[in-house]
């Protein structure tokens, strides 16, 4: 019986491709996060396959998300959708009435795809909702620092920024931290994480200086406030996302500037890191190298560009950090503006 | 006032523990009374009130220093008559108080001495107050120095903790008692059973057996009935042993279900159900909790770590024989206090299971945490507040972990079952706590001693000790001869030595912000989750 389903989740699961979906989803839509792009994906798996019982969908659901997860270099904003959807999935089975395990399966199917893409419009709508929760941190005459390329701090900036004239005129200036890796590692012609946001603000009057990671502390007495972006929230209500938000958040408890976390709610994720290096990710930020080691590298590099298989690696422009809560005052998102200790209740009440 | 002749009266009147005690007492504590009684003291003599006037016939040879020593003693006297009323009328509550004199009493039951001692004072206290002057001095002052000895082997702060005497045989005992339940009380108090969920395991258990074995008397129903059978199995328990936090909520939740049983339902079926309802807490809640925790907690345990632990926790157990036989390779510290070695068996546990093991006692914390790279500890219960209650000395490990001097944090992680949550709120370690008996600390074996031992008999190894050197070395035996001469502890005669008192506290309490995770059988959680967490469990 088992092999059976095995067999037939596999065949149905060979002809749709979830990890070309997902990064299809991620890069024909700008504005769509992580965990959106991996909802949006399963939910598409789902009205695909061909499965007609409950047993089978749930285990072709955990097939595709481990297999997903296991393709892309940095599973922790993915694994949030993920989770969220699966969970959302059992407890809609889980539930008495006609759409519980007696019911019809065909309508639990349906209901879930029709639900599953409320959610996702929801989930876009969020960042308009966090817009609205955080305008009141921007005061008049404030200067904020930011970093990285966070679509939800840029919504924020923006919706601050195109009030300028109307009853709540709010003059403001942003310190923009533009990340130096990406310019070093990648290409010379592709503009650091963020231009795009520096830009929109630039042409909507607000004053932007765009400063390098080395001065931030430098920086910080100008600046009344951090708000950064976030690629996921964890259990302790502490953030993972670009590297270098750690030290920014370190910096700025030192000199005791507010440390605001602009993030949606799908982005919460059951995951309790303890410290920096217990991501279950695997990033080679710190390299011991001699000069033995350069030679052999090199040597190997040019190997492995002949034969092009080498496992995928997280770079380091898109490595991450974790900042932990008692650096973060508070946490903007689409449910309210939160503490970090508050975000564990809200994980607990998604999850019980 | 007084000063030269105040210490020396002290000392042969039964005043409560140090010298210096009596006096802001009777400056601060019931000021009204003796206050004015103190001044008063010479105008007695002159003055009209008929007592006062037969005392003042015998004090007119005394000298105004003597008077005021008189004065006072007559003081103390009738305090301590106060004191001895109070706790045959008042039972425990009252009589634990006493020892720790009026400032310790104030802040912990201000309202139970209100109402126990209120109606004493107002109506048995004040009448000998005024016509004290002779009365308590002679006849009462014997027995009261016998009761001042006893209470003055309480530590002040811990006064409240003291309640009566745990209880050591099963005599006495009400013959609703099931045996199983007395045996179990033994047990408990022995430390035979030991640990919060292994005494919430055997509770339940026995009660188990209480049910199956109970017959609903005529005229009474069930539901009724059983809850009140069952209560005088826990007052049984609890004299043998402070009820744990575990037993309690394991009580409560065993309660719940015996009064949601319908009275119609026939008493076979119902005990059936009671049964069924004990064996499947004891599997969801404790056991497979237990499992679950160690799934979830091992994962944390990566290769080349230093694991430091305190005491002996089942879960931790758990957890780290997991992370071992699921191959990670990582050492164990293993830190353990006197007097319950609790420690031992689970570093005999892991040795055998072939891990690397290192055991201290708890004085060699700061360099067991030197090489520490995470901290997983048990608890006994953990509070509202995200505070961990357990065995005393977790928090000096907790503590010190988070505050290392080279300031790299290590993690502290804490393996709770949410049987063990609680509603409570603990702040500081003294208002809620056990104390055990002051003999454990006494009775323990004198070490092995290689230098001391052939000393009585030969003074062959003296030369041996010069040898190596300076006076301190040919010292020190001279140093140990008398204590191991006596062959038993310098402890022993605690209970006749003046100004000695023992304190055999159980538990602490590390504040929240000393723990960085909690991991229970619902998921991992920051201490400050506890409460929620516990509105859910207890509540489904």
């Amino acid at each position: 019986m088992a092999t059976i389903t095995d067999d037939a989740a596999a065949a149905s699961a060979k002809p749709f491709d979830i990890v070309a979906t997902y990064n299809e989803l991620l890069r024909s839509d700008p504005d769509l996060t992580m965990p959106i792009a991996a909802i949006e994906a399963l939910v598409l798996l789902l009205t695909q396959s061909a499965s007609s019982t409950i047993s089978e969908t749930l285990d072709l659901l955990e097939k595709s998300t481990a297999h997903l997860k296991k393709s892309i270099p940095n599973p922790i904003g993915l694994s949030a959708g993920t989770d969220l959807f699966q969970r959302y999935l059992i407890t809609t089975l889980q539930r008495p009435g006609q759409l519980g395990p007696a019911g019809d399966f065909k309508a639990i199917r349906t209901h879930l795809l029709s639900n599953g893409r409320l959610f996702i419009r929801r989930a876009k709508e969020s960042r308009h909702k966090i817009a609205d929760f955080g305008r009141g941190f921007i005061r008049d005459g404030s200067t904020i620092l930011t970093n990285g390329g966070s679509r939800a701090v840029s919504a924020l900036l923006q919706k601050a920024a195109d009030e300028e004239g109307g009853p709540s005129a709010v003059r403001f200036r942003v310190i923009y931290v533009l990340s130096s890796t990406a310019t070093t590692s990648g290409d010379s012609s592709e503009e650091p994480e963020g231009m795009k946001t520096v830009r929109a603000l630039r042409e909507k009057g607000v004053p932007v200086s765009t400063i390098p990671e080395s001065a931030v502390a430098y920086s910080l007495g100008k600046a009344d406030m951090v708000i950064v972006g976030a690629e996921g929230v964890v259990e302790n209500g502490g953030i993972v996302s670009r590297m270098g938000t750690y030290q920014i958040g370190l910096l700025a408890k030192a000199i005791g500037k507010p440390f605001y976390v602009v993030a949606e709610s799908h982005k919460f994720v059951r995951l309790y890191p303890l410290g920096q290096y217990d991501l279950p990710i695997v990033q080679h930020v710190i390299d011991f190298q001699s000069e033995e080691d350069i030679a052999e590298s090199t040597q190997q590099s040019s190997e492995a560009t002949k034969n092009e298989d080498r496992p995928i690696e997280l770079p380091l422009s898109a490595s991450v950090d974790f900042t932990p809560p008692h650096l973060i005052s508070a946490l903007i998102t689409d449910s309210g503006v939160l503490t970090p200790s508050a975000v564990s209740e809200e994980l607990i009440k998604i999850w019980f | 006032m007084a000063e030269p002749t105040g210490p020396a009266l002290t000392a042969p009147s039964p005043a409560p523990t140090p010298a210096s005690e009596p006096q802001p007492a009777t400056e601060n504590a019931p000021q009204t009374l003796p206050i004015r009684d103190s001044k008063p003291a010479k105008p007695i003599a002159k003055d009209a009130t008929a007592p006062a006037d037969a005392a003042g016939n015998a004090d007119k040879a005394l000298t105004p220093a003597e008077l005021k020593k008189k004065a006072k003693a007559e003081k103390a006297a009738r305090r301590a008559r106060e004191k001895v009323e109070k706790e045959q009328v008042g039972g425990p509550a009252g009589g634990a108080a006493p020892g720790a004199g009026g400032q310790a009493r104030a802040p912990t039951t201000p309202k139970k001495d209100a109402a126990g001692g209120a109606a004493q004072k107002g109506g048995k206290a004040a009448p000998p107050r005024r016509g004290s002057g002779p009365g308590p001095f002679g006849a009462q002052s014997a027995p009261v120095e016998q009761k001042k000895k006893k209470d003055d082997k309480k530590v002040a702060v811990f006064g409240h903790l003291y309640g009566q005497q745990r209880r050591t045989t099963v005599a006495g005992a009400g013959k609703e008692v099931h045996p199983a339940v007395l045996a179990l009380g033994l047990q408990l108090r022995d430390y035979v059973v030991c640990g919060s969920s292994a005494r919430c395991v055997a509770t339940l258990l026995a009660f188990k057996r209480v049910v199956e074995s109970y017959t609903t008397p005529l005229g009474t129903s069930l539901a009724r009935h059983l809850t009140t059978h069952l209560s005088h199995q826990i007052t049984y328990l609890s004299t043998c042993r402070p009820l744990s936090i575990t037993q309690g909520n394991a009580i409560r939740a065993l309660k719940l279900a015996i009064s949601s049983i319908d009275p119609s339902t026939p008493e076979s079926s119902a005990k059936a159900t009671l049964c069924d309802f004990i064996d499947s807490f004891i599997r969801e809640k404790i056991t497979v909790a237990g499992q679950v925790i160690a799934a979830s907690a091992a994962q944390k345990v990566r290769d080349g770590d230093v694991i430091v632990t305190f005491a002996g926790s089942n879960v931790v157990k758990d957890t780290l024989l997991l992370a071992h036989n699921q191959g990670k390779r990582f050492r164990v510290s293993i830190i353990d206090s006197r007097p319950l070695f609790e420690g031992k068996s689970l570093a005999r546990a892991l040795a055998k299971a072939g891990l690397d093991v290192q055991y201290t006692l708890v004085h060699a914390t700061t360099h067991a945490i030197k090489d520490a790279t995470k901290v997983f500890l048990g608890a006994h219960a953990m509070t509202s507040n995200g505070g961990l209650y357990s065995r005393v000395g977790t928090a000096l490990v907790a503590m010190s972990a988070k505050e290392r001097a080279s300031g790299v944090e290590i993690p502290v992680i804490v393996c709770c079952e949410t049987v063990k949550f609680t509603d409570r709120v603990a702040l500081d370690s003294i208002v809620v706590n056990e104390i055990a008996d002051a003999d454990e600390l006494v009775s323990s074996l004198p070490p092995q001693q290689l230098t001391g031992l052939p000393d009585p008999g030969a003074n062959t190894p003296a030369p041996a000790d010069n040898k190596k050197g300076g006076k301190p070395t040919t010292a020190a035996p001279t140093l140990e001869t008398p204590a191991s001469s006596s062959s038993t502890s310098p402890l022993a005669n605690w209970k006749e030595t003046p100004n000695l008192q023992l304190l055999n506290i159980m538990y602490d309490v590390t504040p929240a912000e000393y723990v960085d995770m909690v991991v229970t059988e619902m998921g991992s959680l920051p201490p400050s989750a506890v409460p929620i967490v516990h509105r859910i469990s207890t509540n489904l």
